[in-house]
């Protein structure tokens, strides 16, 4: 159960902290700031790019039947 | 059924009405934001925008009052009632006018001015043209206040959409792969799986897009209780005081002497007396900071419009920042171009997860009818 939630999971939350950290990090600063604030949010992006027009069986430990 | 079938049943339900009663207004609000996004590029490609002429770096200001002097002669008949400078348009100031102090806040003549020569440069026109109507309907749907406060609601019901989402992602996602996408089955199961992966990789932006969103549809609330609570504590001591009369004090001593107070700051508007933001006995000029956020967190200080003092200064409260943070956080007009493209990219995902989330629905309906008439059909062939 615990070990399914974090199957399940643990990508949206990644994606989510990048995006959260995207957002905020281009409010703190300038130059650098946004330069990672770019990179922490094209993750999210390039990952619906990837899994929606290459659609497929995703990614994960367990194989899908 | 047991408790966790009826739970997720329930999370189902909430997820069908939020969705279906805010879907429409949130495409609506996701297509008028596109353009929205390059409010800023549009309106400078559309020549609608000031621009100062190239001049040797250094090239001296004139004061304030003499500036002012233009903005007059532009329309002789109006009366000053805001002056602004902009980040991002070095070397100009901007006098807002109207034919009186009172006047309903929409009301505005825009002076653009070079701040080296006194040069009219521009009238801009904001309220007028193809981008005016599109952030109307984006803001209030030419509806005032109403519009705006139904629009923070179905922004609310968008919030509530994504929660319940996120509650009915773990139960459909429990056996699958992270971005499984299926798409040689159905159309509907095709669009089912991309309608998960979509909306659960963009949550986090979806959620906090939309919940500034909602915070912003409160500006007025937050002006009006900033008004009764901190600027009147502010101007207090001047309840009785006698009406303004004659010539009020220079506008750059007021700048000079909140200056004095907060050197690290540059100033940002000022309000003449009488406006909303401040009393009818005092310039309130407000000051910004220099980094993304604290150009934001404005902090005004009350400059007796007589005397030219500094009565007071402070910093906003809690919820008035909230407010100004929601903006860039909601516009994504911080961090340069590649985040209004990326902003772009994320707004054009929520799009399709609006219309797949809206073809589910028809589709999964389509599929209900159909089983009820099949259904129907056997009853009355074999009549139990």
């Amino acid at each position: 159960m615990q070990n399914n939630f974090i199957r399940v999971w643990k990508y949206p939350v990644l994606l989510a902290a990048l995006t959260v950290f995207g957002l905020l990090a281009a409010l703190a600063g300038t130059g650098i700031w946004h330069l990672l604030s770019w990179l922490a949010l094209a993750v999210p992006v390039a990952s619906c790019i990837r899994f929606g027009f290459f659609p497929g069986r995703g990614i994960g430990v367990k194989k899908t039947t | 059924m047991d408790v966790s079938k009826k739970t997720v049943r329930a999370w189902f339900e909430v997820h069908k009405w939020t969705s279906l009663i805010c879907t429409l207004f949130l495409l609506m609000l996701c297509i008028t934001g596109l353009p929205l996004i390059f409010y800023e590029e549009i309106n400078h490609l559309a020549g609608n925008e000031a621009e100062a002429p190239e001049m040797p770096l250094g090239t001296p200001r004139m004061k304030i009052d003499d500036l002012l002097v233009s903005a007059r002669k532009t329309y002789p008949d109006n009366v000053i009632r805001y002056v602004y400078w902009e980040e991002d348009h070095p070397n100009i100031v901007t006098v807002s006018m109207a034919d009186s102090i009172d006047a309903p806040p929409t009301v505005a003549n825009l002076v653009a001015i070079d701040e080296r020569t006194g040069a009219v440069l521009k009238q801009p026109k904001f309220d007028e043209g193809f981008m005016y109507a599109v952030y109307k309907l984006h803001v209030d749907m030419f509806a005032g206040i109403i519009g705006k406060l139904f629009l923070g609601l179905m922004g609310l019901l968008f919030v509530v959409a994504i929660i319940s989402g996120i509650m009915l992602y773990s139960p459909i996602m429990r056996k699958f792969n992270f971005g499984m996408v299926r798409t040689e089955k159905s159309s509907r199961l095709k669009w089912l799986d991309m309608h998960n992966m979509l909306g659960v990789v963009t949550l986090a932006w979806a959620l906090v897009v939309g919940f500034t969103g909602v915070i912003n549809t409160t500006s007025e609330i937050v002006l009006g209780l900033w008004q009764v609570g901190q600027l009147s504590e502010m101007v207090a001591p001047y309840k009785d005081a006698a009406p303004l009369e004659g010539d009020l004090s220079p506008l750059e001593d007021a700048i000079e002497v909140t200056q004095a107070k907060e050197p690290e700051m540059h100033v940002s508007i000022v309000a003449y007396p009488g406006t909303m933001f401040t009393s009818k006995h005092h310039y309130a000029v407000f000051v910004r900071g220099n980094t993304p956020m604290t150009s934001r967190l404005i902090k005004p200080a009350l400059i007796d419009a007589k005397s030219g003092a500094l009565t007071d200064m402070r910093t906003m409260p809690w919820f008035v920042n909230a407010l100004f943070l929601s903006q860039p956080l909601h516009f994504g007009d911080y961090g340069g171009m590649p985040l209004k493209v990326l902003w772009t990219l994320f707004d054009i995902v929520t799009i399709i997860v609006l219309i797949s989330g809206l073809y589910l629905w028809f589709a999964r309906r389509k599929a209900q009818l159909a089983r009820i008439e099949e259904l129907e059909e056997r009853e009355i062939a074999v009549p139990a």
